[in-house]
């Protein structure tokens, strides 16, 4: 079988006496777009997050096309095509916009790879515009709404050029409006393409979200956590249907 | 001859778009012109002092904005670098016999490997134990120099050190010619990538993490430019005063330098420097009725702070200038419309 894309294998982490994530085991292949549910605190952001470097975990293994990401940096990890955007939004607040994009535009892994882009405006620019906030790029980010602080987070991450790319609610608080252009943008960006000078491969994708009927449209598979450990794997249909997990979200939650 | 005139022309035509559009260059401008000229109006030896010593301490303020100001590391012991660029330079220039040429940039240098000793211990601190720590380094040094008053001159320091020049007009020129420069560079440093990059450290470091950025490389060499501008600061002051001595690494060094970038206006380096320029003075002024001097310097820069919480630079810019709302260019307060998009002011 060929390398998968990500392995993670028996990956535990403890908080104190607190198992938020207990010996989870799953894997992803190239391009594949992941739906990970659970009801709040099952261990999602906390899982993400052993992924992404940000917690190291007590035990297990994260590999990502074969190199294992257990004990590096989340700069790292970022520059190996791995990024997240975090759950409650951390944009630079007292920085323009466009600035915040910049920063990850001048990351090693982008630097590298868009060397035909003069400058690192235009490729911010270009996110920016993907993202949808580009008319904003010279506004302070503290003054952009719960929505607008969703895309840029989203913008930041695809300006790294990620291979794969953790969205940890990216519809959370957003209005039904903005969650239809968050769900376009999300796929249109896994279909890849260039969108002005910013190249998308297509990056894979796990998609931490609440809202099931917006996320079984845009995800191939979906994996359950509950109480920190996998309760079900299988297509959005086969998920949804599970007694275990309409029990375990007890109508919270989905819809 | 046509060729002089043109180019003349356009040097004018520059200065007139890019200079005279905003108060604040034209302050910028000012304040570079009366510098340079200050030796045609006077050349009393008292006021050339002051001015000589203000430069110094301009380059210390604005390398404390540099790593403080920028990046958000507070550094409540940056005399640590002047100190250790002062008795670096004073003992290369003793011993080795290096004139200062030589001896300031090796205290420099010297002032670079102390940021990098303060810098990693540091980057796993944030906040009050990051102030403290800082805070240490340079009583710890001070209490080295006590030891070993045979190497180091104890309390009194290292004297007998060689001045750049004698002229009253060459260390004037040489002192604020210096600080001109450095102080372009530093602003140059800031307004760059790099800059940018130093500014988000201070937003939020883990954002910057997961923006693929090495924050301890970029937290790092914050700390060794600062240490670099202000030991060169450090060696200009030991070997202007002929002198390096405990008195540079005091505690009250390194709170000064706290006060001037604050009250001039953090992460902006000319901030720092205009509120040197301003406090300095001041204090020597103030010299006249010494019972008070404490008092009223302290009175006027609480009155600063609490009323101009970004401090006076931006203060005062915000009243002569507005940002345009659409294209965020700046404008002369008096302009209805903006110079570039012809947006609306109001
Ligand atoms: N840094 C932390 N310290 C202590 N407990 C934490 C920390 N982060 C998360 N937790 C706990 O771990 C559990 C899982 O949290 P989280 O991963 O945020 O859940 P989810 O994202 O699925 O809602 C929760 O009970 C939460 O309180
Ligand atoms: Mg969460």
């Amino acid at each position: 079988m060929a390398e998968p894309l990500l392995q993670v294998e028996s990956l535990s982490k403890s908080f104190g006496g607190l198992k938020a994530v207990d010996d989870v085991s799953f894997r992803m292949e190239q391009k594949e777009v992941l739906g990970l549910i659970g009801p709040n605190g099952a261990g999602k952001t906390t899982l993400l997050r052993l992924i992404t470097g940000i917690l190291k975990p007590d035990r297990g293994s994260v590999r990502f096309k074969g190199k294992e990401l257990v004990g590096r940096s989340i700069w790292n990890i970022v520059n190996l095509g791995v990024a997240c955007t975090f759950q409650n939004m951390r944009p630079f607040r007292r920085m323009p916009i466009i600035a915040n994009v910049m920063v990850s535009c001048l990351s090693p892994r982008s630097s590298t790879r868009g060397e035909w882009v003069k400058k690192i405006e235009n490729k911010a620019m270009d996110a920016l515009e993907f993202a949808g906030i580009s008319d904003m790029a010279l506004e302070k980010a503290s003054v952009l709404s719960q929505g607008d602080l969703k895309r840029l987070e989203v913008a930041r991450a695809i300006a790294t050029d990620p291979e794969l790319l953790l969205l940890d609610e990216p519809f959370g608080g957003l209005s039904p409006a903005e969650t239809d252009l968050m769900a376009k943008s999300i796929r249109r960006l896994h279909k890849g393409g260039r969108f002005g000078r910013l190249h998308s491969e297509g990056p894979a994708m796990i998609i931490v979200e609440h809202k099931l009927h917006q996320l079984m449209k845009i995800v191939d598979r979906i994996i359950v956590l509950n109480f920190g450990t996998l309760l079900d794997e299988g297509t959005p249909e086969e998920v949804v249907n599970n007694p275990r997990v309409i029990e375990a979200y007890l109508g919270k939650g989905g819809d | 001859m046509d060729l002089v005139v043109y180019s003349l022309k356009k040097l004018y035509k520059i200065f007139r778009n890019e200079v005279l559009v905003l108060p604040s260059r034209v302050i910028v401008a000012l304040f570079f012109i009366a510098l340079l000229g200050l030796p045609l109006v006077t050349r009393d030896p008292y006021i050339i002092r002051i001015v000589i010593l203000t430069s110094i301490f301009a380059i210390f303020a604005a390398s404390w904005d540099l790593l403080s100001g920028f990046t958000g590391q507070m550094n409540f012991g940056h005399a640590l670098f002047f100190g250790v660029g002062a008795y670096s330079s004073a003992l290369i220039n003793l011993h080795a016999h290096i004139p200062p040429w030589g001896s300031v940039p090796l205290g420099a240098i010297a002032a670079v490997l102390a940021g990098l000793i303060v810098g990693i211990p540091c980057l796993r601190l944030k906040h009050t134990y990051l102030a403290l720590t800082t805070l240490a380094f340079p009583i710890i040094l001070t209490g080295i120099i006590f030891a070993l008053p045979d190497y180091t001159g104890g309390e009194l320091g290292v004297s007998g050190i060689t001045r750049f020049t004698n002229s009253l007009l060459g260390n004037y020129y040489l002192h604020v010619v210096t600080m001109l420069t450095l102080a372009v560079i530093m602003w140059k440093i800031t307004d760059s990538n790099t800059g940018i990059i130093f500014h988000a450290i201070r937003e939020d470091e883990l954002a910057v993490k997961a923006s693929g950025i090495n924050t301890t490389f970029y937290k790092l060499l914050a700390f060794s430019l600062s240490g670099l501008f202000a030991g060169i600061a450090g060696g200009l002051y030991a070997h202007y005063m002929r002198i390096a001595g405990p008195s540079t690494l005091e505690v009250s060094m390194s709170f000064m330098v706290v006060i001037w970038a604050i009250f001039g206006g953090a992460a902006t380096i000319y901030g720092p420097i205009a509120a040197v320029f301003i406090l300095f003075p001041l204090l020597e002024f103030f010299r006249f009725w010494p019972e008070y001097r404490t008092m009223i310097f302290a009175a006027v820069v609480l009155v600063i702070l609490l009323y101009m919480p970004e401090g006076i630079i931006h203060w005062i810019r915000d009243k002569i200038e507005k940002e345009c709302p659409r294209c965020k260019i700046r404008n002369v307060a008096t302009r209805k419309s903006c110079r570039i998009c012809t947006a609306d002011l109001d």
